[in-house]
């Protein structure tokens, strides 16, 4: 009765989550990492996404 | 139902769902990042203005501008809403596939925008009401953790909230549509207004430098980025997925 193609099931791999895990990470280290994966490396990702981090609305200094 | 399993349909891979988010995520984050540039960036530079013109403060601390000039800021500025763009439409995509019980329509295009609608409430609006964004040289370096905490969790609460709508939505599916979406929307509200209530307020104060029209610029600009961002996601990913469903659909009649 419904079209069927519309409410298919998408059948997601086990690898999705590895994709999810990555895009959540990277994520993290342009907004928020503030030293704790990178260390010092850290104030070098925060100063060049600096602007980026504000315009996006992420708490900073 | 059970015999949707069997078949395949071009297009409607999980593979081919990914590939859409990530190009969405590109151009959404592309365009985000212009907004930025022609926007956000003139009450920045106001705001490191005014930093600039303070006394250092004693113990050195974080100093904004030394390790990249003006001109590398903005450019990372772009870049850091095209990686974020490209990370989220990836998310996006996997949220896709997965949330298909969660609609009451049965539109590709309109699943995507409300989708992505949902997600800009529950990731951008809904902080920016309790934790608006500030400006460089607003925030007090030492509440940054806590600051940050909030945020998160004010933001994961709204997902959650997201969620628990579009759950609900589908319970309700044999209640008339005027009636179930007047009842979802309520229940939605309450749950925001709970939020807003329960989380607690900000810990810093605006330092008494930074104009009120600069700061209010700044929040509506960042709030015009992060709309951007999400709403030209769901706008191109749907405008992507749509046409695919189709064709799969009539390859699959
Ligand atoms: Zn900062």
């Amino acid at each position: 009765m419904t079209s069927p193609a519309h409410s298919l099931p998408v059948p997601i791999p086990r690898w999705a989550y590895a994709v999810a895990l990555v895009a959540l990470v990277v994520t993290w280290l342009v907004l928020q990492e503030n030293g704790i994966a990178l260390g010092h490396a850290a104030e070098t990702v925060h100063e060049f996404f600096h602007d980026g981090r504000h315009a996006l609305g992420v708490p900073c200094h | 139902m059970s015999t949707d399993e069997g078949l395949t349909y071009k297009g409607l891979t999980y593979k081919g769902l990914l590939a859409r988010g990530v190009g969405a995520g590109a151009v959404s984050g592309l365009l985000a990042g212009l907004v930025g540039v022609l926007v956000v960036e003139a009450p920045i530079r106001a705001a490191l203005a005014v930093e600039q013109a303070r006394p250092a403060e004693p113990g050195g601390g974080h100093e904004h501008g030394e390790l990249f000039s003006r001109g590398t800021q903005v450019v990372g500025g772009v870049l850091a809403a095209v990686v974020v763009g490209v990370a989220v439409g990836a998310l996006f995509a996997t949220a896709y596939a997965r949330s298909r019980r969660w609609f009451t329509t049965e539109a590709p295009f309109v699943r995507a925008v409300a989708l992505s609608a949902a997600a800009f409430g529950a990731a951008a609006v809904l902080p920016a009401v309790k934790y608006p964004a500030n400006p460089p040289g607003v925030g007090a370096a030492d509440t940054v953790e806590y600051r940050t905490v909030l945020y998160l969790g004010l933001i994961a609460a709204g997902l959650l909230v997201a969620v628990g709508a579009s759950a609900l939505a589908s319970r309700l599916g044999r209640w008339s549509p005027p009636v179930r979406a007047t009842a979802v929307a309520l229940a939605a509200v309450a749950a925001v207004v709970v939020l807003l209530v329960v989380f607690p307020a900000t810990p810093d104060t605006v330092p008494s430098d930074v104009p009120g029209g600069l700061l209010w610029e700044f929040r509506l600009a960042s709030l015009a980025e992060t709309a951007t961002l999400w709403l030209g996601l769901g706008v191109v990913f749907g405008l992507l997925v749509d046409p695919a469903t189709r064709r799969a659909e009539a390859s699959a009649v």
